[in-house]
């Protein structure tokens, strides 16, 4: 374990919170260390969303602690020191895009220039727009360049990337690999499994309100010992079905994939019952695969990051 | 694991800063309501249009002497407590609802500087409406009183910007966004004719017409313009101040409430 939150940007102890009969955290221990992307994935209903406002002082803990640059994030010192995306906001329409950079740039002792700001973001042409004509990827835009303009030491972006194409998003993590270069810190909710895998320094596992797993992207993956076997064989299914070491196996066209715990003596057998067969591969879970295992039994033992 | 956590350094917010984000958000307020029709055209039009058809073309000939003056003055506070009233009425309530607070939460926007904001746009809106409605006056309303004396009065009168705003963020605060508009509305209404701006009124709605800031403005805008008024110019200030105080401390209950 590392000292706890020894130079932790912002931390959540224990937290709980919740809303009626639905528990939305349940005990979470959430840190974010200086110069980090931090990944918190999870399915919906994980807490994500409410660990963020928790942090931001959005909402309030039932139980546990909740510190912002060391401080309640209640404390106007400490917000000035974070950037925020959220996932559903509604910004003033009759505003310009320029107007909207400016009011929120005014909030921070030590903004970006307006027109770093605006390029980083990748809103160049948007300035002059009222942002009620945006389309939904262009206003997703133009919320990062609010959550960045302020040159916040820590970034918490609710799935940014939702909505956006394929070129705006490459801005967007090419944006996100460079602030994390000149020291900011990021913490990034995302459904997209290969965001976290493109971004992120460490990865966060939520599910029902607790952390399941955390871990680099690489420790992530190899918490599942899970193989995937694809080749096209004439073996049959069933046979494959039954050798022990395998869990299940499909076959699409002439295609069939393999999931298995171990890929070497399933390969071997392969080979033994068919020499003809072809196009084989074989590769270690993704961390798609690990996260739909992992929020498959929440009750899987808690990770040590 | 010492309580003596370091505390990693933000920048410090010189007060500089900070006074420039006020006004910054009061510009901006101001600027995103003038450019949205919705509000800024009744709030504007409204006043001059009433004043310029019951106040010039109905009254007529007639429309002379202490009937003028009178008709200035209602119209006057009337055009003073809209921008507050509904500035902060709907709008408190929309934004309420469509989660623009809770972002503005999150940022570090200064403490109180939402309210601020919307109180110096409430501000700029009714001296708007006032420069138009003392140009109106002097041009065509057979006003007796001299333009010092009417900007004097209008200048007295902008001070129930502040009233209004408070009437309003308490309807902000209470109404739902979808009907928040209506209460504003019938409020506004109420406090123009059951105060006696426009015309006497008798009995019991002579008796409680104290209730409505609207009658303490006027009477301090007659007072100062040396028109007959009733009750003393400081209580009127002070009633004003009370149900100010009042109506914000209640609507701030309700709002921190929410989280």
């Amino acid at each position: 374990m590392d000292a706890e939150g020894d130079g932790a940007l912002a931390q959540l102890k224990g937290a709980k919170k919740r809303y009626g009969a639905t528990t939305a955290l349940d005990g979470l221990d959430l840190e974010v260390r200086p110069r980090e992307l931090l990944a918190v994935l999870g399915p919906n209903g994980a807490g994500k969303t409410t660990a963020i406002a928790l942090l931001l002082g959005l909402q309030q803990p039932d139980a546990g602690e909740v510190k912002l640059f060391g401080r309640s994030p209640h404390d106007l010192t400490a917000r000035r020191g974070v950037g925020v995306m959220m996932q559903e906001v509604m910004l003033p329409d009759a505003l310009r895009v320029g107007d909207l950079i400016s009011q929120v740039r005014a909030y921070y002792p030590d903004p970006l220039s307006f027109d770093e700001a605006v390029a980083l973001a990748g809103v160049e042409k948007l300035v002059k727009r009222p942002y009620i004509k945006l389309s939904g990827g262009q206003k997703r835009q133009v919320q990062f360049a609010l959550a960045i303009c302020g040159r916040p030491r820590l970034l918490f972006l609710d799935e940014p990337t939702t909505g956006l194409d394929v070129t705006a998003r490459e801005t967007m993590w090419a944006t996100l690999r460079r602030l994390v270069k000149d020291g900011a810190s990021i913490v990034l909710t995302t459904h997209y499994i290969e965001e976290a895998e493109a971004l992120a320094d460490r990865v966060v596992v939520m599910a029902k309100g607790r952390r399941i797993a955390g871990g680099t992207v690489s420790e992530i993956r190899s918490l599942v010992v899970r193989k995937r076997v694809d080749c096209v064989t004439a073996v049959a299914l069933p046979t494959i079905e039954a050798w022990s070491e395998v869990i299940a196996a499909v076959r699409e066209g002439d295609r069939t994939s393999i999931t298995a715990t171990e890929a070497e003596s399933v390969v071997r057998r392969l080979l033994a019952a068919d020499p003809k067969l072809s196009e084989l591969e074989v590769r270690r879970a993704g961390l798609a695969e690990a996260f739909a295992e992992l929020t498959q039994e929440p009750a899987a033992q808690e990770q040590r990051t | 694991m010492s309580d003596v956590a370091t505390k990693p350094a933000v920048p410090a917010m010189p007060l500089g800063r900070t006074v420039a984000a006020y006004l910054s958000d009061a510009k901006w307020e101001s600027i995103r309501l003038f450019r949205t029709p919705a509000f800024s055209i009744p709030i504007l039009a409204m006043p001059i249009l009433f004043y310029s058809f019951f106040g010039i073309v109905l009254a007529g000939k007639s429309n002379i002497g202490e009937l003028a003056n009178n008709l200035f003055v209602g119209w006057t506070v009337y055009g003073v407590m809209g921008p507050g009233l509904f500035g902060f009425g709907i709008l408190v309530a929309v934004e309420r609802n469509q989660g623009l607070l809770t972002f503005k939460r999150a940022l570090p926007m200064p403490t109180g500087s939402y309210l601020a904001s919307k109180l110096m746009m409430a501000y700029v809106f009714a001296v708007v409406v006032m420069a138009m409605l003392v140009t109106i006056a002097v041009s065509f309303g057979h006003v007796t009183l001299p333009m010092a004396i009417l900007v004097r009065m209008a200048a007295v009168m902008s001070v129930g910007v502040i009233p209004a705003c408070a009437v309003g963020l308490f309807i902000g605060a209470f109404a739902p966004a979808s009907s928040a508009a209506a209460f504003a509305n019938i409020t506004y209404l109420g406090m123009a004719f059951l105060s006696g701006l426009f015309f006497p009124l008798s009995g019991f709605l002579h008796s409680i017409r104290s209730v409505w800031p609207t009658y303490h403005l006027s009477q301090l805008a007659r007072a100062s313009g040396g028109m007959t008024s009733e009750g003393e110019p400081l209580v009127h200030v002070a009633i004003l101040a009370a149900m100010t105080a009042a109506l914000v401390a209640l609507a701030a209950r309700k709002l921190s409430r929410r989280g």
